[in-house]
């Protein structure tokens, strides 16, 4: 069993180069999908793609290979696969902020009608750090020090208008305080900006968090809901954190064949159930809470509306 | 750690381990070879391979791939002049001119060794100093990057062939060739005329093979169109390697290796830089420069050994913080994940036996890889028994399809087409394109750690840089130093030995 899977792949890969480029056609998947993400390397989409595309496989009897394409605040990934045929073989995996955020913020050179919503994988809540040795015990501490020092509190994030900047953003403009920006390609290279201190403070994922053991310090969590024991949320710290929650969604281009669309959905159906998805999730201190991509297109008509009016809000100050 | 590093020891001497091993050595070294195929693509379509097997298995596979895959770069670099990556680039100085002088063979096994030889001393010396590495690592921020990279422009500029000022100019297209598409932090349009094509940029592998491929193949055509295609050739592929001159190279691939590995503490740009710094050294310290580029096996081996003796440090983020460098790393990060390992600092202190048998593979696969590719490399060298009038017309089916599968856009003919030309004019009017490639791809870079610096500064670029950046302050202070000294070395050697400028 596991040997004819081994030797399947094998064939597959050896297809995906191109060396037996005219091979009978077959079911869609018939070679691997590519699965591009607009972020850098060890950050939490990172880390969540290299879980699920281990597993999903089984459930879509071929690959998924993960392409890293970060740069010019996820424009560069996202327009990548805006351009790529809606065969089903090149699929996005972004989220909230980048997909229906941005459109109001800039000029893109895509629409973000051009997608449509596979699934929405899971959702996560980032929560702010620090390391620490930092003199900062808790969030007002922080943010005291920052009022009382303009611009000298960096805070760095993982891309303009981010799924990291965009809370940060809210935050620092709720509690007036004046703080400089530093962006990265991704939320990997921001946690390494942290650890060698080139940045005061950031926000970051579970998985991320998890792997540091007692090198961070975090002072408080986004969300309605604890996300860790003894860490308050913003809420319980008295701001309104409208936003925050940042939802993985895995995109394809617009038009694919609804047979593929199926397929693939029916995957990430099959795969939620999975036990070894679900502990490798557990692990990584991420949830599991796939929603159809019929459903998110909802979610996200209404997420356009409401990042209008926060852009407005931020941007007005 | 004594304690972890002999249970790694022990853990890492398997057979299946090896037979893996040398299965993704074998894959790498011929998908690398492939034109239009990068180490990276390798790995990540081979990457779902090694979730079906153990992580003492699964993972070396892959660093087999990785190790494989570099060295396959370096073989149609020598042979046709066509490098697939950066990191190759420095390789095709020497590598076709030495295969135009039957000698194949030597230089493709001066590759496999001076490659190995860097490898292997940069592991294990990551395994020795596994920790001051990870503290040297974290002192390299924007600022560092920035100011490395410009003193790497300025240093390869100089020590290219050819006039100075031609290969300044060079390097000013190469740098506003990487400004089309986005910029990289505000992801504004910049010279797109809002063509779509262009919005993400050029791609750099069409420019690689255009501008030193496919010159190549018009020289040949025009030198001799008659000759060329009824000369016969030898049927042998060149003698192999002799001892002596191992032994003549043994200094440079010592230099390029102590470079290397210093280079690679800094992430992402390592093997370019590192494969450039090695070859400028190499021949700055040479007693004869003049026959630098000119089919100096010592050039092959500066260059080669440089950039795999980055391989060890760039491996030394993601252990230690689990924050991987490069894309590469980042599929190594990958094949831990889904085995269920988180790498980072936690990783090390729970199993640092696993950590430190990974490690000890990576130096097996070393010996590995120097008997296999022993008895690859005189059927790769064969490549020049192949008559020029076959092999001329057959590198440009490999060039238009190698530009062709790298993401399947016709565009990318276009461009692998406009450069070859312009690669062609070039050469014939004696300018080097090596600076033009270097601008463009340290250029991004470039700018978005410039970028960084500048914001994090808040705008007071010179007080933060002198109060908070030490490292920044040396390299900056040592660039003026180190160009004067180049320049006049440069200079001096022009009048001796003349222009030697092709």
């Amino acid at each position: 069993m596991k040997l004819n899977k081994l030797i399947s792949y094998a064939m597959g890969a050896t297809v995906a180069l191109g060396l037996s480029a005219g091979a009978a056609k077959a079911q869609y998947p018939e070679k691997p999908i590519t699965l591009v993400l607009p972020l850098g390397a060890g950050g939490s989409h990172d880390l969540n793609s290299r879980v699920f595309t281990s597993i999903i496989p089984q459930y879509l009897d071929n690959a998924m290979i993960v392409k890293l394409m970060p740069g010019a605040s996820g424009q560069k990934g996202t327009a990548h696969v805006a351009q790529s045929k809606a065969d089903g073989y090149t699929l996005l995996f972004t989220h909230n902020f980048f997909d229906q955020l941005q459109q109001h913020v800039t000029k893109l050179p895509y629409a973000p009608s051009d997608f449509e919503t596979v699934v929405r994988l899971n959702y996560a809540t980032p929560s702010i750090v620090v390391l620490a040795s930092s003199p900062h015990k808790t969030l007002k501490d922080m943010l005291d020090w920052g009022k009382a020092n303009p611009n000298k509190l960096k805070f760095g994030h993982s891309g303009n208008w981010g799924a990291i900047m965009v809370p940060g953003a809210m935050l620092l403009s709720e509690a007036s305080v004046k703080a400089t920006l530093v962006p990265h390609k991704g939320g990997g290279p921001t946690m390494k900006a942290l650890l060698s201190g080139d940045v005061d403070f950031t926000m970051a994922f579970p998985s991320v968090i998890g792997a540091q053991g007692n090198k961070l310090r975090v002072l408080a969590s986004l969300g309605t809901e604890r996300t860790y024991k003894d860490v308050p949320t913003l809420k319980e710290l008295g701001y309104t954190p409208s936003v925050g929650l940042m939802n993985r969604i895995v995109m394809a281009p617009k038009g694919m064949p609804a047979d593929r669309m199926k397929k693939l959905r029916d995957a990430f159906a099959a795969m939620q159930k999975d036990k070894t998805y679900g502990n490798m999730m557990k692990r990584l201190g991420e949830n599991t809470e796939l929603m159809q991509g019929g459903e998110y297109e909802g979610v996200r008509l209404e997420q356009s509306k409401n990042y209008e009016m926060l852009v407005k809000s931020i941007t007005s100050k | 750690m004594l304690d972890s590093f002999l249970m790694g020891l022990e853990l890492a001497f398997r057979l299946d381990t090896f037979a893996m091993m040398a299965v993704g050595l074998v894959l790498g070294m011929v998908v690398g070879a492939l034109p239009g195929f990068t180490t990276v693509m390798a790995m990540a379509v081979l990457l779902p391979l090694s979730f079906f097997l153990e992580p003492l298995v699964g993972i070396p596979f892959l660093i087999g791939v990785y190790k494989g895959g570099i060295y396959g770069g370096s073989i149609p670099a020598i042979l046709i002049s066509m490098p697939g990556t950066g990191a190759a680039v420095a390789t095709t100085f020497d590598g076709p001119a030495l295969t135009k002088k039957k000698q194949p063979r030597k230089a493709l096994e001066m590759a496999l060794f001076s490659s190995v030889f860097g490898d292997l001393s940069s592991d294990i010396i990551t395994i020795l100093a596994i920790g001051p590495i990870a503290l040297i690592a974290m002192q390299i921020g924007p600022p560092e990057l920035a100011s490395v990279l410009f003193l790497s422009l300025v240093i390869i500029t100089i020590t290219g062939g050819g006039v100075f000022v031609k290969g300044l100019l060079m390097m000013t297209l190469g740098l506003f060739i990487s400004l089309i598409g986005q910029d990289p932090i505000g992801a504004l349009s910049r010279f797109t005329f809002d063509f779509f094509a262009i919005k993400s940029g050029i791609p750099l592998l069409p420019m690689l093979i255009g501008l030193f491929a496919l010159p190549e193949i018009l020289l040949a055509v025009e030198k001799k169109a008659t000759s060329a295609l009824r000369q016969k050739l030898d049927t042998k592929e060149g003698g192999p390697l002799t001892w002596g001159e191992f032994k003549r190279c043994f200094r440079t691939m010592c230099r390029s290796t102590v470079i290397g590995t210093t280079i690679g503490m800094i992430p992402g740009v390592g093997q370019v830089v590192a494969a450039f710094m090695g070859y400028a050294a190499a021949k700055n310290a040479s007693s004869h420069p003049e026959t630098f580029g000119k089919g100096e096996l010592e050039g092959v081996a500066a260059a080669e050994a440089a950039n795999n003796a980055v391989n060890g440090p760039t491996l030394v983020p993601l252990l230690t913080l689990g924050i991987p460098g490069d894309n590469v790393t980042a599929i190594l990060l990958g094949a831990f994940v889904a085995q269920g390992l988180r790498p980072g600092p936690q990783l090390f202190n729970e199993q640092g036996s696993l950590v430190y048998a990974i490690l000890i593979a990576m130096v097996m696969a070393n010996i590995l890889f120097l008997i296999l590719g022993y008895f690859l490399v005189p059927l790769f060298a064969k490549v020049v028994t192949i008559q020029k009038g076959i092999l001329l017309p057959l590198t440009i089916v490999f060039a238009f399809a190698g530009s062709y599968v790298f993401r399947s856009d016709p565009l990318d003919l276009i461009i692998l087409s406009v450069f070859g030309v312009f690669g062609y004019l070039a050469k014939k009017l004696h300018f080097d394109v090596t600076p033009l490639v270097m601008g463009f791809i340290l250029g991004p870079i470039l700018e978005y750690s410039f970028g960084q610096t500048v914001t994090m500064s808040q705008g007071n670029i010179f007080a933060y840089i002198l109060g908070e950046r030490p490292i920044t302050v040396a390299i900056i202070a040592a660039t003026p130093v180190l160009t004067y000294y180049l320049w006049k070395r440069s200079a001096r050697l022009r009048s001796d030995f003349g222009v030697t400028e092709d």
